[in-house]
């Protein structure tokens, strides 16, 4: 255990990334608004900020399987928007809950395709698909509106056990990533070719006979699935579907991941420690909101927090 | 054809392959027979390479046929020919730094245990094995990132044995090993072929071709030269059939008397451990660095442009005292003071392949002005260059990649010949160039100290070096060991100088 | 292929989607196809016309740059807020172009020395200015743009409006640049292989710091035309432009680090653009249909250069 969170300050040990300091953070942050706040360490807010975090928390896990191939995926918020306005679609539950998945699916497939078959920069991709997607996403529902099914409705607020829906939400999102990332070959397969990507060795993961093509097209699939699962989420959460709701959430997402540690530039990062970045995320969120510090002002310091941090993480070549 | 299955594991014949307008193989046959080491030889260049590449799936063949147990092979990607059994350690390192040592040696054939994860117990188990296997006290679940260069061979080569192949590609596994580790190699080389195994090995060192290996193929300039049971050979022939010529007639005559000193280095540290030394660059000479590969030549050459950090020591040129320059603007700062830097990888450091070869001999001038000023067509300097060169293009205006080898070679010299420099620094003057073309840049080199110019050089050819140079600094261990006129050097006697030093430094 | 069909895939696919969209308009609605009308569409582009230039600059040193939305719309709202009611229209050039150099250098910082994501940093720098500008506005329309700005926009010598005729003038500037100075051979270099170009002696790091610069600078220009073209101030205005920007410029030939479209290109796909968005209004597609369209065409331009660079 001491071993384990030694190697959380260290890249020489794991390729997990420094996911000790926002570990420490994360304590700090909790710390500080306790005493700072009487409102923080209450039972309401506590309930209030799992279900505030959870939709990034979902989101920026998605992401961190194609960050950790190299790559970035733009379309997340906009998948996340679309998710919504299907479900928010006049159809029984049983139809609209598998189709946003199938769809999402297809829009990570495309991405993965376009990519590795076509040639093109994951970035410009993927910001492609973000505009694609956010026009189809307007013409089903220009302005936010229609009915949620109430069995997601119920999924998301209710609670169980004594504890609030959104936790089991959690469990399940970081279960499924802690199976593919660790427990298959898949997971190291993606670690494999994005520390290759790193290096300048493009060709290293392929000489090892990795099917290098799919695996990327699949790291694609599963961020959109799991931007999908918070799409779904925030769905239940607001009971209605948003054209606009997703919006910037890709970034929030990249921000997440690359503050738990996560190297943008492939290969190295980690599953908690994107946890622990979104947690961040949504412990400075809910301190400014305390704080009564408008919502714009924090939009501009998110954006100055994911400045910094990839300020901070120094590449080799120049680029997008 | 004959009795193949029998007599032959793997069979190559008529292996054709281009990249662009470079044919680098051309009708090349290899046979390998089961429990045996089939050395590969030839020049750099010659297409051993290329051909190892082809057989392990990397690359594909234009033209050919490949035959394993007498079965037609179709090798379109890496995963087909380590399926086949055919495992390859490469040249350049191929490890993913982000992995530990278990998980590159399984890396695409992990074992799995009943959920589907990879059995982490089973690969770190088998890893140990094979470590210790080659005398290797590794901890397997060391990230590949934290270990040495030499580590990292030996974990390559490990990989390769662990793959269970019938066929073992080598491709010089021992660049990056002493004496100690090339015994280690030896014995489990040894242990492989008395399974029947097939290690095709390349290297050029002729002690360890003729001590491990039982048959050797020699490819020239992307040709088949000849097939000889290593016991029916000499060295000398060896060396005959690979260079196929008399070597005295490609190099121009050597300087006269030097002049002056140009480039003078006192006390030049190239690493934190390295013992430090003296190098002093003559008007008018060529001045070699020789040596085993990756001994520190290029480190010493890339510090001259800022490009590698040092640890101590003064730098004069023409007399003046420097500075030695910084990453930032070493090159730039350098051009300024008569200083040119020719780097070797061509196509990811020399040339801007999409570029015609007017923009690519011109860029260097335009690097002298400032960004606001009117750039200059300077067809003139083109056409000059083009002429003095021998540039062979259908107009200034082709884009460079589409040129052969050499005329690429010789549109990067020319970059820097026509900047008026009197100091090259160049790191591999021939490098994937044809013989013709070889010759006419040795002779170019020669014209430019002639004419007042220094060249300081490196070479994988030793051979190279030793025909060019006026003098060599054999380099060991990022240390200059020993100074000898070129004239009287030979490859044996500089390996001897460079290895019986062996120790000085870390 | 034959040398005939290889040449014609090597022109810009701006070219053809002018001319096709033109067809359309000139068999769907022949009489728009007038000078008159022509010039209110086209001088609607302007302002995206001139940002494509600091687009396809550091689109050719292998950048990019989405920070121009936060850049337009600062600019705006310190002209329409009344921030400074004393201020001239120098003035407000000069405040304009500080404030375009320095986003541009920040940008050019990050990503040039500390080799950050170019695309992360610009639209983070872009996430930063557009929360700052809707907290100083708190999200409400700022105020009127000072009148002599919208006339001066308005100016028209005969069919030619004074903004149309700016655009090209910047145009044939930039073209000058890159075709005839030192500094535009640098970005050729740069673009084709930033390595080789440091071993040549060209100062990389620099040439993508000028590159960043520029593009700020130039959108400043474009905030200034873009403000003069609208009659009240905006907490919207501009956003969509950067991401236009980078399709006109990819649409135009020019895609990371290879310029075959040269200046040109670009300006006819953004001259497509100016047509497409009337043929979408002629159609009855509306922000949607948009939306969709921008996607599909930077996909589709990508789509045909990576499979050109792959056989190339």
């Amino acid at each position: 255990m001491i071993a384990f969170l030694r190697s959380g300050f260290s890249t020489r040990r794991s390729r997990n990334g420094l996911w000790g300091v926002p570990l420490v953070i994360v304590v700090l942050l909790v710390a500080v608004l306790t005493l700072a706040t009487e409102q923080f360490a209450t039972r309401e807010n506590l309930f209030n900020l799992v279900a505030q975090a959870m939709p990034l928390l979902i989101a920026a896990i998605g992401q961190l399987f194609v960050i950790i191939v190299g790559g970035l995926d733009l379309s997340v918020g906009s998948v996340i928007s679309f998710s919504t306005a299907i479900l928010s679609l006049d159809a029984p539950a049983v139809v609209l809950i598998p189709a946003v998945f199938v769809l999402a699916g297809l829009v990570g497939l495309i991405n993965g395709l376009v990519i590795t078959r076509l040639n093109v920069h994951p970035i410009i991709a993927t910001l492609a698909m973000q505009y694609i997607l956010l026009g189809i996403t307007r013409i089903l529902r220009p302005v936010s509106g229609g009915d949620i099914p109430q069995i997601i409705i119920s999924a998301v607020q209710g609670s169980f056990l004594g504890l609030p829906m959104p936790v089991f939400w959690g469990v399940i999102a970081i279960g499924l990533a802690a199976k593919l990332l660790y427990g298959t070959r898949f997971g190291l397969h993606l670690f494999g070719i994005g520390g290759g990507v790193a290096a300048g060795m493009e060709d290293a993961a392929r000489n090892f006979g990795i099917r290098v093509d799919r695996n990327i097209v699949l790291a694609y699939v599963a961020c959109s699935l799991f931007a999908a699962l918070a799409g779904v989420f925030l769905a239940g959460r607001i009971v209605s579907g948003d054209p606009n709701v997703g919006l910037l959430f890709e970034l929030d997402a990249i921000t997440a991941a690359a503050i738990g540690g996560t190297q943008l530039s492939g290969g190295v990062g980690s599953l908690h420690g994107t946890v622990l970045g979104a947690v961040i995320l949504a412990l400075l969120a809910n301190g400014m909101n305390m704080a009564n510090i408008s919502p714009f002002v924090q939009t501009a310091i998110k954006g100055g927090l994911l400045l910094a941090i990839v300020g901070l993480q120094s590449r080799k070549k120049m680029g997008l | 054809m004959f009795d193949g299955q029998q007599e032959y594991l793997v069979e190559m014949r008529g292996i054709s392959k281009a990249f662009g307008p470079n044919r680098v193989l051309r009708d090349v046959s290899l046979c390998l027979r089961p429990g045996s080491v089939h050395a590969l030889m030839g020049e750099n260049g010659a297409g051993k390479s290329t051909l190892m590449k082809i057989l392990a799936g990397v690359h594909k063949r234009d033209k050919g046929l490949i035959r394993m147990n007498g079965v037609d092979l179709n090798l379109p990607s890496p995963r087909e020919a380590l399926s086949a059994g055919i495992s390859t350690v490469f040249q350049e390192l191929s490890l993913l730094p982000n992995l530990t040592i278990a998980e590159n040696m399984f890396l695409g054939r992990e074992p799995q245990t009943r959920t589907g994860a990879p059995d982490r117990r089973r690969m770190r188990a088998e890893t140990a094995a094979a470590l210790a296997e080659l005398d290797l006290k590794l901890d397997p679940d060391q990230l590949v990132s934290t270990l040495t260069i030499a580590e990292r061979q030996f974990v390559e080569i490990a990989h390769g044995i662990k793959a269970d192949a019938s066929v073992l590609i080598l491709d010089e596994p021992t660049a990056a090993l002493n004496a100690a580790d090339v015994e280690v190699l030896n014995r489990s080389i040894r242990n492989l072929r008395a399974k029947g195994r097939v290690i095709v090995y390349i290297s050029h060192r002729m002690d360890e071709i003729f001590g491990i290996c039982d048959e050797v193929t020699v490819l020239k300039d992307g040709q088949y030269v000849g097939t000889r049971a290593i016991a029916d050979v000499t060295p000398d022939q060896l060396i005959a059939m690979m260079v196929g010529r008399e070597l005295a007639d490609l190099f121009p005559a050597r300087a006269g008397n030097l002049a002056q000193p140009v480039l003078e280095l006192r006390g030049f540290k190239a690493a934190p451990k390295a013992r430090a030394f003296d190098l002093t660059l003559h008007q008018g000479e060529i001045l070699g660095l020789a040596g085993l590969e990756g001994q520190g030549q290029q480190r010493i050459m890339r510090a001259l442009i800022g490009r590698h950090p040092v640890f101590g020591g003064s730098l004069h040129l023409h007399g003046q005292a420097l500075k030695f320059p910084n990453r930032a603007n070493g090159i730039r700062s350098m051009a300024r003071l008569g200083l040119g830097f020719v780097p070797e990888d061509r196509k990811e450091e020399g040339l801007m392949l999409g570029l015609s070869v007017a923009a690519n001999l011109v860029i260097g001038l335009h690097a002298e002005k400032p960004a606001v000023a009117p750039a200059r067509a300077l067809r003139d300097v083109v056409q000059r260059m083009s002429d003095a060169l021998r540039i062979k293009t259908a107009s200034p205006a082709t884009p460079v990649g589409a040129l052969s080898g050499g005329n690429q070679q010789k549109v990067l010299l020319g970059r820097y010949l026509a900047q008026g420099l009197k100091v090259l620094v160049i790191e591999e003057p021939t490098r994937g160039v044809d013989i013709g073309a070889k010759s006419e840049i040795y002779g170019l080199l020669r014209d430019f100290t002639n004419a007042g110019g220094a060249v300081l050089v490196t070479s994988r050819e030793t051979v190279e070096l030793i025909g060019l140079c006026d003098r060599l600094a054999i380099v060991h261990g990022d240390t200059v060991v020993a100074e000898m006129p070129a004239g009287q050097a030979t490859e044996h006697g500089i390996l001897a100088a460079a290895l019986t030093t062996e120790g000085v430094a870390a | 292929m034959n040398p005939v069909l290889r040449r014609l895939a090597a022109v810009p696919p701006a070219y053809y989607v002018f001319a096709l969209l033109l067809l359309v308009l000139w068999i769907a609605r022949p009489n728009m196809l007038n000078p008159n009308v022509l010039g209110i569409f086209v001088r609607q582009v302007v302002p995206l016309g001139i940002l494509v230039l600091g687009q396809l600059l550091v689109m050719r040193v292998r950048s990019i740059d989405l920070s121009g939305g936060g850049v337009i719309l600062l600019i705006n709202y310190i002209i329409t807020s009344r921030t400074f009611p004393e201020a001239s229209g120098l003035m407000f050039i000069l405040m304009a172009l500080a404030i375009g150099g320095a986003v541009g250098l920040l940008n050019g910082y990050m990503v040039a020395k500390r080799r950050v994501s170019a695309v992360i940093v610009t639209l983070a720098v872009s996430i930063i200015l557009v929360g700052l500008v809707q907290f100083l506005s708190s999200g409400k329309p700022p105020g009127d743009v000072p009148k002599y700005m919208n006339e001066i926009f308005d100016i028209k010598y005969g069919p030619l409006p004074l903004p149309v005729l700016f655009w090209l003038g910047c145009t044939a500037l930039m073209w000058l640049a890159l075709q005839r100075s030192v500094y535009g051979r640098y970005v050729e270099a740069v673009g084709e292989n930033a390595e080789a170009a440091a071993f040549s002696g060209v100062p990389v790091e620099r040439t993508v710091v000028a590159a960043h610069v520029l593009a700020g600078l130039i959108a400043a220009v474009a905030a200034l035309v873009q403000t003069g073209s609208i009659a009240v101030g905006s907490v919207r205005v501009g956003l969509d432009l950067p991401i236009l920007a980078v399709a006109a410029t990819i649409l135009g030939g020019v895609v990371f680090g290879r310029g075959e479209g040269g200046v040109w290109g670009p300006f006819f796909g953004v001259l497509s653009f100016a047509l497409l968005f009337v043929v979408m209004t002629v159609f009855g597609i509306d922000d949607p249909g948009k939306l969709i369209a921008q996607g599909v065409i930077i996909l589709m331009a990508a789509i045909l250069y990576g499979w050109r660079s792959k056989r190339g």
